[in-house]
């Protein structure tokens, strides 16, 4: 049996403020969180928003669609279970927010800063993850 | 008159791999180099201010960092305390010494950093919260994004971070207590493997187990010491915490903000420093810093750095004992006890001709934190 198979991936912990986040990526749908005081989208979630700290807030279902602000290319392993290479990418989705994620479907060597990227989720452990892919190979979105 | 705070007295350990030695061992023993520099003994101590490394786990049990080093010390400041800033804390403490001494708080304040980070396995290679389910681990990959974003937005080229690493071993060369004092050639960089892509093994500091020490007093006191006191001409802090909501995290430092309003606090401008000691946990950050404390234009960073500029010979001396990326990782600290030495005219072999102003700056986290110190003679 490979090592990686023993591996726990690691998975995001969800507290009170991102639970909305990871729950709604479980259905599959990206979500941002939407300020009613001032129209302000943000991630990642909390109990005020950070622009006018404003408790009135909701969460919001945005485009999948968006862009690579940067890139890096992980050339050695730090956990087992993401075997290296691999990107990291910083994704400035359509509708403004920033989130750390990965581009998948293509060679790491392929991507570039402003780069258009789509949501793909992919499970780990059976927790699934907001992933991205070049915006003309993207797969239909599954709903 | 006002009480002015000044540098009396400067100590660290060696620096490297001490396997033998624990992280508050190494702080004893830097803090009594620190103390006997300056002429003073531990009974003149009524101020403790640490910046613990990354690997002592200050969050780990009840037991904060400064009581533990307080208790092995057997002294009962007046004030104390930790500041958790990452690798703006050494530069932060010191800012924090001088509030305080200046206050009337305490009157001889130690500020010590200390860590075993190379004697203790996995400390700097954590995930970053949720991140890490995306493989976003170690300091490293964040500092990757932002020299990613430079090279695209400046076109700044991997030969021109090759001169800050380059710089750092020929500094590195003339500094006996550094880590890593062989030369390296820009056909080496180049053939480096990355560690995190665009930013290769050269690019990234040492790791290292090592304490280093600083002893801030008031002018007053400092006149009848045994050194000649360093002054502070400016201090100052920004900090980004909103992280990358922030439209300009990745482009600019803090330093864009706190490098201005220190110079305007000391009445000076970038063409008043002689020597810059600036935070290096990777070589880009050393560029970025170079544009947002005015020392060359916003973008322009990698064509000032070429020619050696920063090097031994060059008209801005940067990190002239080598800093994290070649003397050791001293959390910062280091970057001040060599300020220090240039301004004292004591740096033997890599002496700077005329140094009489120095900045230092700390940085830290994720691009979150940053300190910033000017000192003179
Ligand atoms: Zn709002």
């Amino acid at each position: 049996m490979p090592p990686n198979d023993q591996i726990a991936y690691p998975l995001p912990h969800p507290t009170d403020f991102t639970k909305p986040f990871w729950d709604a990526c479980q259905d599959q749908h990206l979500v941002v969180f939407a300020c009613a005081g001032c129209e302000h989208l943000f991630l990642p979630g909390g109990s005020v928003c950070p622009k006018c700290w404003s408790t009135d807030l909701s969460v919001r279902e945005v485009s999948g669609f968006g862009e690579v602000f940067s890139f890096v290319i992980y050339r050695r392993t730090y956990h087992p279970a993401i075997p290296a290479p691999y990107v990291v990418a910083l994704i400035e989705l359509k509708e403004g927010p920033r989130l750390i994620s990965t581009v998948i479907g293509c060679a790491p060597e392929k991507v570039s800063i402003g780069m258009a990227v789509q949501i793909q989720f992919e499970a780990e452990d059976g927790f699934m993850l907001p992933r991205f892919t070049p915006q003309d190979s993207a797969p239909t979105h599954k709903v | 008159m006002t009480r002015r705070a000044v540098i009396a007295g400067i100590g660290h350990t060696d620096f490297g791999r001490l396997p033998d030695r624990s992280a508050f061992d190494l702080e004893v023993e830097a803090s009594k180099r620190a103390i006997e520099d300056a002429g003073l003994g531990r009974q003149d101590v009524d101020g403790l201010i640490t910046d613990p490394g990354p690997a002592q786990g200050i969050l780990d049990g009840i037991t904060p960092h400064y009581l533990a080093l307080g208790q092995y010390l057997g002294i009962d400041p007046a004030y104390t305390g930790s500041d958790i800033l990452g690798g703006a804390s050494s530069a932060a403490i010191i800012q924090r010494a001088v509030l305080a001494v200046e206050a009337g708080l305490c009157s001889v304040c130690l500020c010590v950093y200390g860590d075993s980070a190379l004697s203790t396995p996995g400390s700097f290679g954590y995930g970053r919260g949720d991140d890490a389910a995306f493989g976003l681990f170690g300091a490293v990959g964040i500092h990757a994004l932002a020299a990613q974003r430079h090279m695209h937005l400046w076109g700044t080229r991997p030969e021109q971070l090759a001169e800050v690493a380059i710089a750092a071993r020929q500094h590195a060369a003339r500094t006996p207590h550094a880590q890593k004092r062989e030369p390296l050639t820009l056909a080496q960089y180049m053939a480096a493997e990355y560690v995190v892509e665009p930013l290769r093994r050269p690019d990234c500091c040492l790791m290292s187990d090592g304490a280093a020490a600083v002893v801030v007093t008031t002018a007053d006191r400092a006149a009848d010491l045994r050194q000649a006191p360093i002054e502070i001409l400016g201090h100052g802090q920004a900090n980004r915490l909103s992280t990358w909501s922030s439209p300009e995290h990745f482009d600019t430092l803090p330093a864009a903000r706190c490098g201005p309003e220190t110079f305007a606090r000391a009445g000076m401008s970038p063409d008043d420093i002689d020597l810059a000691m600036l935070y290096d946990c990777f070589t880009i950050v050393v560029l970025m810093q170079l544009e947002d404390y005015g020392f060359c234009k916003k973008g322009e960073a990698g064509s000032f750095v070429e020619g050696g500029r920063i090097g031994p010979l060059g008209s801005l001396p940067v990190n002239t004992s080598g800093g994290l990326l070649a003397e050791g990782y001293g959390g910062g600290m280091l970057h001040v006890i060599e300020a220090v030495r240039q301004l004292r005219g004591t740096a033997g072999a890599r002496q700077i001709d005329n140094a009489e102003t120095a900045l230092v700056s700390g940085h830290g986290l994720g691009m979150n934190t940053h300190s910033t110190l000017i000192l003179g003679k």
